[in-house]
């Protein structure tokens, strides 16, 4: 199947989506594999691996919604962590400014 | 007929989250002579046990997972809950991790304690008056598309939009915010709504509640920084004002803005957001096109 975005050539307000570090990171220790994050991400950033020891991976870090942390909300065992908040509207903050000098 | 409360735990069995709404259930009834307990399975086989005292009474559903199993069951038909409880939100809000035993030990057994005592004084609260806000809105002037079966509106002027489809209108030194025709018809018919609390204080970009259809969950994303002065608690009860009207009735939380200047630089004005929204429409259309054909390939 066709990936959702071609992460590549996506912006974020201007800012191209790979310069920022926005996504999931699992808690392995927390995380029970009951895949309800899986089912409900419309953009395919999770991956179900069956036959390995990690059941689920974030494999379309880029493909996240940049500040959606809705998969979190949905996570009974509270396994998936995002950065914050303030920090990315910082960073992409800098990397308009920077942009705009160029 | 007494007056009472019904509840519907979902009551899934195979899952512990499923037996914490069971056990949410019986402490309901042993601490309230006003409830009323609903069996799922008798509901859901279309018995007609329940039709008079769930059209005639407040409900409240306990739901263990995404599922939402009790809620489908009050959905089809056509019913609206008071109350209505998702184990995960409560798990985070207690602190409590159940864990995957079907049969409740400790923690399970405590969650479902304090998720009951929660659920009661709610109950009190929602027996007194509601604030209501209620707001005027002229006719909006706006820029429309409409793809497939699908309208959009942007309007023109007055308000500003984030990348994540949310509004704010500004106006003097409050503003309001809500979320755009784009969201609004991404979600489909928009079934709850979660605001946050008064008074609490908010970041741009920041969650300010969320919104919740059949298919899916999504959150507004705020496009303003300030204090939250005001909720629409209209949309508890008629969620589907912000499909109908999701710049005016539809409107979600007023804030005090700290600094809308600053807020201003990472938003767009009317008719930047609107060619933002239809290149962002037609990617999607593209997409999806592309997949029927090669669903209709294979």
């Amino acid at each position: 199947m066709s990936e959702s975005y071609n992460a590549d050539k996506e912006t974020f307000m201007g800012v191209p989506r790979k310069e920022i570090p926005w996504w999931p990171t699992i808690d392995y220790d927390k995380c029970d594999f009951c895949m309800e994050c899986d089912k409900f991400c419309p953009h395919n950033v999770f991956v179900k691996r069956e036959e390995e020891n990690k059941k689920l991976i974030v494999k379309n870090p880029y493909n996240c919604v940049v500040f959606c942390r809705a998969c979190a909300k949905i996570c009974a065992p509270d396994a998936l962590k995002f950065p914050e908040k303030r920090d990315i509207t910082k960073l992409i903050k800098k990397l308009r400014a920077e942009k705009k000098e160029d | 007929m007494k007056e009472c409360f019904c509840i519907i735990p979902c009551n899934g069995l195979d899952k512990s989250l499923g037996v914490i709404t069971r056990n949410v259930a019986l402490k309901l009834l042993e601490k309230d002579p006003d409830m009323e307990l609903v069996c799922p399975v008798l509901l859901n086989s279309g018995d007609k046990k329940y039709d008079e005292i769930l059209k005639m009474n407040k409900i409240i559903v306990i739901d263990g997972c995404i599922t939402r199993c009790a809620t489908k069951l009050i959905e089809q038909r056509d019913l609206k809950p008071l109350i209505r409880i998702f184990i995960p939100d409560m798990s985070k809000i207690f602190k409590i991790k159940p864990s995957k035993e079907l049969i409740l030990i400790e923690q399970g057994q405590e969650l479902a304690e304090l998720i009951s005592n929660y659920i009661l004084e709610n109950l009190k609260s929602s027996k007194e008056e509601l604030r209501l806000v209620s707001r005027k809105f002229g006719d909006i002037e706006c820029f429309d598309v409409t793809v497939d079966k699908y309208y959009f509106r942007v309007p023109k002027e007055g308000y500003y939009f984030n990348e994540n489809d949310c509004w704010i209108k500004p106006e003097e030194k409050n503003a309001l915010m809500g979320i755009t025709d784009y969201l609004q018809n991404a979600a489909g018919d928009i079934l709850f709504v979660d605001l946050p609390e008064l008074n609490s204080e908010i970041e741009q970009f920041e969650d300010v509640g969320s919104f919740e259809s059949s298919k899916t969950i999504l959150q507004l994303i705020s496009p303003g920084s300030g204090k939250v002065i005001a909720i629409n608690k209209e949309l508890e009860k008629n969620p589907e004002f912000i499909n109908q009207d999701s710049y005016g009735k539809g409107w979600f939380v007023e804030i005090e803005l700290k600094d809308f200047e600053e807020d201003l630089e990472l938003l767009m004005d009317g008719p930047n957001y609107f060619e933002y929204m239809k290149e962002k429409i037609m990617k999607e259309k593209n997409h999806f096109d592309q997949i029927k054909s090669e669903i209709n390939v294979e």
